[in-house]
């Protein structure tokens, strides 16, 4: 498999407050890869660290099988990037802004530029400090994709916005990827959003990447499961535990959270002598927030 | 790419800079103003000459000055939008580091090229509107010349401090006063003990030898005269 994005045992530490613990992820190229996590785990800094921003204290990183930070001129001239938070400058008009980004990437595309200024309905002539946040968002990703990137980096790139400004840049998006086969990066904590467009997903939690696995396997294969007589160890389970419960006054049932869970798997309950009553689809967002729970220390030692 | 960040610069500092401009071409005429022109001064004694330079001395110090305040602002508000933006749009740049800090930095110096022309053109004008007493000559390139140096060099000293983070910066301004700080009661205490540091102080030495030929910030305490033998 060939990789756009591959981190493999990153780690960095930022005073006692925070640290990227460990982190190995791999970016299919041409795959739109979500990367989920909450506010707080580690998705804008693992994305600076690959952007050469920051600097691992371990591991290493290639892009395109380039070295980061040592190809970075290299790498950035192929990437697309769209920060957490705005990094244009609010004095220019969104046409000088347009301008002078242009200056930096041999690759610009001004007929295409011209074209996305008029598709997402961005005015050339107003300052940028007087554009709403949608605006503004619309043209963090007009600058990116005007360079015609193999690969879009889009940190939380709706975050704030409606919901008609969030479908155009989108399906802006899912246009370009579907045109040029380019390679897209991005974090979200919206889970729905990421559902419908990304084939791979990541989830970060507390500094950690807790899974990598690809979309499909990731909303079909959390489950919870009603069992009875539940046995106390899970060894050798086809599947992943993520979390167990007692049920309440129901006798000896026990209620599962488990992950790559396949219909066959329900013969591995009866070789321990339990049954399971039912197998409930989690939605995509139960499942987010089960794998969290699962992953954060004092739930794994069972309390 | 060097255009861009000319362009960016310009438009963050345009107003300060042209107020800067016109406050360079103003000071040699404000210098001069007082000294008029007098009937048979092209004769006059080298007493009432020595008198009529110092009459424009009591304008020199702006001078330096006003080359400072060019220097610090230029120096400071190139880095100001990156500070603000937490150099996030610099670093994501397919440009190298060096490259980047290089070229902005040689845009501000362009810049700076701005109020020079202001005080060339201004101390021409100034020249232009007094008759000098013989002996006496103008030295008005010399004076633009002059200016260029100091603002170059106080934007050089200032780029330098303010592209790194405040830490840094704080880092640097706190070493400097603390070796003239520390370094002066040090030399004052150790004369006591030891002959050489009775005579010789070293802060002031250094001190002395930064500010006065052939140190580096000569070019702030020598001549600023537009006007002289």
């Amino acid at each position: 498999m060939n990789s756009a994005i591959e981190l493999d045992g990153v780690s960095w530490k930022a005073g006692k407050s925070f640290e990227l613990q460990d982190i190995s992820l791999n970016v299919p190229v041409g795959s739109i890869y979500g990367f989920l996590g909450p506010n707080g785990s580690g998705k804008t800094t693992t994305i600076r660290t690959f952007m050469g921003m920051l600097k691992p204290d371990r591991g290493t990183i290639s892009i395109f099988g380039h070295s980061v930070p040592k190809d970075m001129k290299r790498i950035l001239a192929r990437i697309g990037y769209v920060p957490e938070r705005p990094h244009v400058y609010p004095a220019l008009t969104v046409a000088e802004q347009i301008k002078v980004h242009s200056s930096f990437f041999d690759n610009w595309d001004p007929g295409w530029s011209s074209e996305l200024v008029e598709r997402l309905g961005i005015d050339p002539s107003r300052k940028i400090s007087r554009l709403s946040k949608g605006e503004t968002g619309k043209l963090l990703l007009l600058l990116a994709l005007s360079q015609r990137p193999d690969l879009l980096v889009l940190d939380e790139p709706t975050d704030g916005l409606d919901p008609v400004v969030r479908r155009d840049v989108l399906s802006a998006v899912l246009d370009y990827v579907s045109e040029r086969s380019a390679t897209v990066f991005i974090s979200s904590h919206l889970v729905h959003e990421l559902e419908r467009i990304c084939d791979w997903v990541g989830v970060m939690d507390q500094g950690r990447l807790v899974a990598e696995l690809p979309m499909q396997r990731f909303k079909n294969g959390i489950k919870r499961l009603r069992i009875a007589d539940a046995p106390e160890g899970v060894e050798a389970a086809p599947f992943t535990l993520l979390s167990r419960r007692r049920d309440n006054g129901v006798g000896s049932m026990e209620t599962w959270i488990v992950r790559d869970w396949e219909p066959p798997m329900r013969h591995y309950f009866d070789g321990v002598g339990a049954t399971v009553r039912d197998v409930i689809d989690l939605d995509l967002e139960e499942g987010f927030v089960e794998l969290l729970r699962s992953s954060r220390p004092q739930h794994t030692n069972g309390s | 790419m060097y255009q861009s960040l000319l362009f960016l610069h310009w438009k963050q500092i345009r107003h300060v800079l042209a107020a800067m401009t016109i406050g360079s071409f103003a000071l040699p005429l404000m210098a001069v103003q007082g000294l008029g022109s007098y009937p048979g001064m092209e004769a006059w004694s080298g007493l009432e000459a020595y008198r009529f330079i110092a009459g424009f001395q009591a304008w020199v110090i702006f001078f330096p000055l006003l080359a400072a305040g060019v220097g610090i602002t230029l120096a400071l508000s190139s880095w100001n939008w990156d500070h603000q933006l937490k150099h996030v749009y610099a670093l994501s740049l397919p440009i190298s580091r060096w490259e980047y800090t290089l070229q902005k930095m040689f845009a501000g110096a362009t810049l700076a090229l701005v109020p020079v022309v202001g005080m060339w053109i201004g101390s021409h004008v100034a020249v232009a509107s007094i008759n000098l007493p013989e002996g006496l000559n103008a030295y008005p390139n010399e004076l633009a010349i002059r200016f260029l140096f100091a603002i170059l060099l106080a934007y050089a000293a200032f780029f330098a401090a303010a592209a790194g983070t405040v830490k840094t910066t704080l880092y640097v301004v706190g070493t400097i006063f603390a070796f003239l700080l520390l370094g002066s009661i040090a030399n004052d205490v150790l004369g006591y003990y030891v002959a050489y540091f009775a005579r010789v102080h070293v802060v002031e030495n250094v001190v002395q030898w930064l500010a006065y030929a052939p140190g580096p910030f000569e070019v702030f305490t020598g001549s600023w005269s537009l006007i002289d033998v």
